[in-house]
């Protein structure tokens, strides 16, 4: 058996390096809207805990405010008698706690509160790096959705190689599958269904609204990957001219 | 009480239905949360084969598997060394397994375990470009082993068999017949895989294992180069 050592010492300190170099933009994208949706996720499983145990306390304010963030800043209003006569409660079935058992819900309120600044910050850093990474992108489906599509592609540069009909689907690969296994009905749109403009098209022009965005975003991807100039507003107007 | 599966460097008790066990090349140490257990002296690792497609052949009876003390291994396909490392506790001391994958995330979780066994290297590169890595790998390996799930998947394989296998190696490709076609009856896709396997020069197969139930939709094929 021939010793291996010196090229296994070569593989390693290669490998090494190979890994190193292959940080880039796309992954700090990719890391930013992962934890930007786990950030939602964990919000609001705490957030149900929340409601859960301050409607020991209160438990007519969970029905009132469906809104978690909202419902987090009445929490730490603290004061229940006040909110009672806000809200109109004239008997309120929760029971009186002490000072010690709303110490604890009240930490749980704060902590949950600091996962929403923690998201909005997220965002806006997503929100710069697109901008400064793949402008024509972040116009067209905001830096949300954009770094979404890129992570679906895996890169900008798989993104940039993708027909629009493909990007149309980013995001529905479980419903495509579905599809062509079953023969089930084909998905028409995967990330873009978030997008204002297709959440404003009424139901039936979702479809249609979801492929001319597509249609733009294909060209716009393209610009930014091979450095073109600025025309995110352009191909962005082309798409709200299709709205009505 | 540890037996040995056939002439392999793999045991396996009566009761464990989806275990298998190596031996341990670095005592004490475990890499993926494996269980380490102790039997008349010598320390193995348990080998969850349900996330193993070499093991879940083995467990289906695989007649050969091509791979003996002091091998060395070209493994293609490596992700986080999973089964490399079982592979590596299967050639010992005197083998070795060069580790290769394309996806940078997974590499760096595979030079830990590189790090920890001296005889297994990490290779960052992509296996449909064999003369790409041929300062990185011996001219020469007993057996080329190839896990990717890619759709081209077949002629990868044969091309690294060509450009890297000895005459008289073994040729392991685990096939996810979904990859290949999401259309096809993945038995379709196995015939025909396998037809095409015996098609190409200086190969023969030697077994095929279809993975079910510990993998759907998998086959093993155990190929020798003549
Ligand atoms: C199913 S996983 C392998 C699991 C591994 N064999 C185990 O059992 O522990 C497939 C791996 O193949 C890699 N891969 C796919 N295509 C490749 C290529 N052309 N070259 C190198 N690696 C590839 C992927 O990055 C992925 O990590």
């Amino acid at each position: 058996m021939a010793d291996y050592s010196s090229l296994r010492k070569k593989n390693l300190l290669l490998a090494k390096r190979l890994v190193r170099e292959s940080v880039n933009p796309d992954l700090f994208i990719i890391n930013a809207v992962n934890n930007a949706e786990e950030l939602q996720r964990v919000q609001n499983n705490l957030a149900k805990r929340l409601r859960e145990w301050y409607s020991l306390y209160f438990p007519e304010l969970d029905k009132k405010i469906q809104d978690h963030e909202e419902y987090i800043t009445h929490v730490l209003k603290g004061d229940k008698h006040k909110l009672l006569k806000e809200w109109k409660v004239d008997e309120c079935m929760g029971s009186e706690l002490d000072k010690k058992e709303l110490e604890g819900i009240r930490h749980l309120a704060e902590s949950i509160r600091g996962l929403y600044e923690e998201e909005k910050r997220l965002v806006e850093y997503l929100e710069k790096t697109m901008k400064a990474y793949s402008p024509n992108l972040n116009t067209l489906a905001g830096a949300v959705i954009g770094a979404k599509l890129l992570r679906g592609a895996g890169s900008l540069r798989k993104l940039a190689m993708m027909r629009s009909s493909t990007i149309q689907l980013i995001g529905a690969e479980k419903a495509l599958f579905r599809h062509i296994k079953t023969g089930a009905k084909p998905p028409k749109y995967g990330h873009l269904l978030q997008h204002p403009l297709v959440q404003r098209a009424k139901k039936d022009d979702r479809g249609r609204m979801a492929r001319a965005l597509a249609d733009k975003i294909f060209v716009a991807v393209r610009i930014d990957y091979f450095k073109g100039e600025y025309k995110g507003d352009e191909l962005l107007k082309e798409v709200e001219v299709k709205l009505r | 009480m540890m037996q040995q599966v056939k002439k392999f460097n793999v045991y396996e008790r009566e009761r464990d239905r989806r275990l298998l066990f190596t031996k341990n090349l670095t005592p004490g140490k475990s890499f993926f949360a494996e269980m380490l257990l102790k039997d008349r002296g010598a320390e193995y690792r348990a080998w969850d084969v349900s996330r193993s497609k070499l093991g879940a052949g083995i467990k289906k009876g695989a007649s050969q598997i091509g791979i003996k003390e002091g091998d060395a291994v070209l493994y293609l396909g490596a992700s986080h060394g999973f089964t490399p490392s079982y592979v590596s506790d299967m050639v010992g001391r005197d083998g070795f397994v060069f580790c290769l994958d394309f996806a940078p995330r997974v590499v760096r979780d595979l030079v830990f375990v590189c790090e920890e066994r001296e005889n297994m290297a990490p290779i960052l590169a992509d296996a449909n470009q064999p003369e790409s890595y041929k300062e990185l790998v011996p001219a020469e390996v007993d057996v080329v082993f190839q896990d990717v799930a890619q759709k081209n998947q077949l002629g990868i394989f044969l091309k690294n068999c060509d450009s890297y296998l000895k005459t008289g190696g073994f040729g392991l490709l685990a096939l996810k017949a979904r990859s290949v076609d999401v259309t096809k009856k993945p038995r379709e896709i196995f015939e025909r895989v396998r037809k095409e396997l015996e098609k190409h020069p200086g190969m023969t197969v030697v077994d095929y294992r279809d993975l079910y139930p510990f993998e759907k939709d998998h086959a093993l094929f155990i190929c020798k180069k003549k």
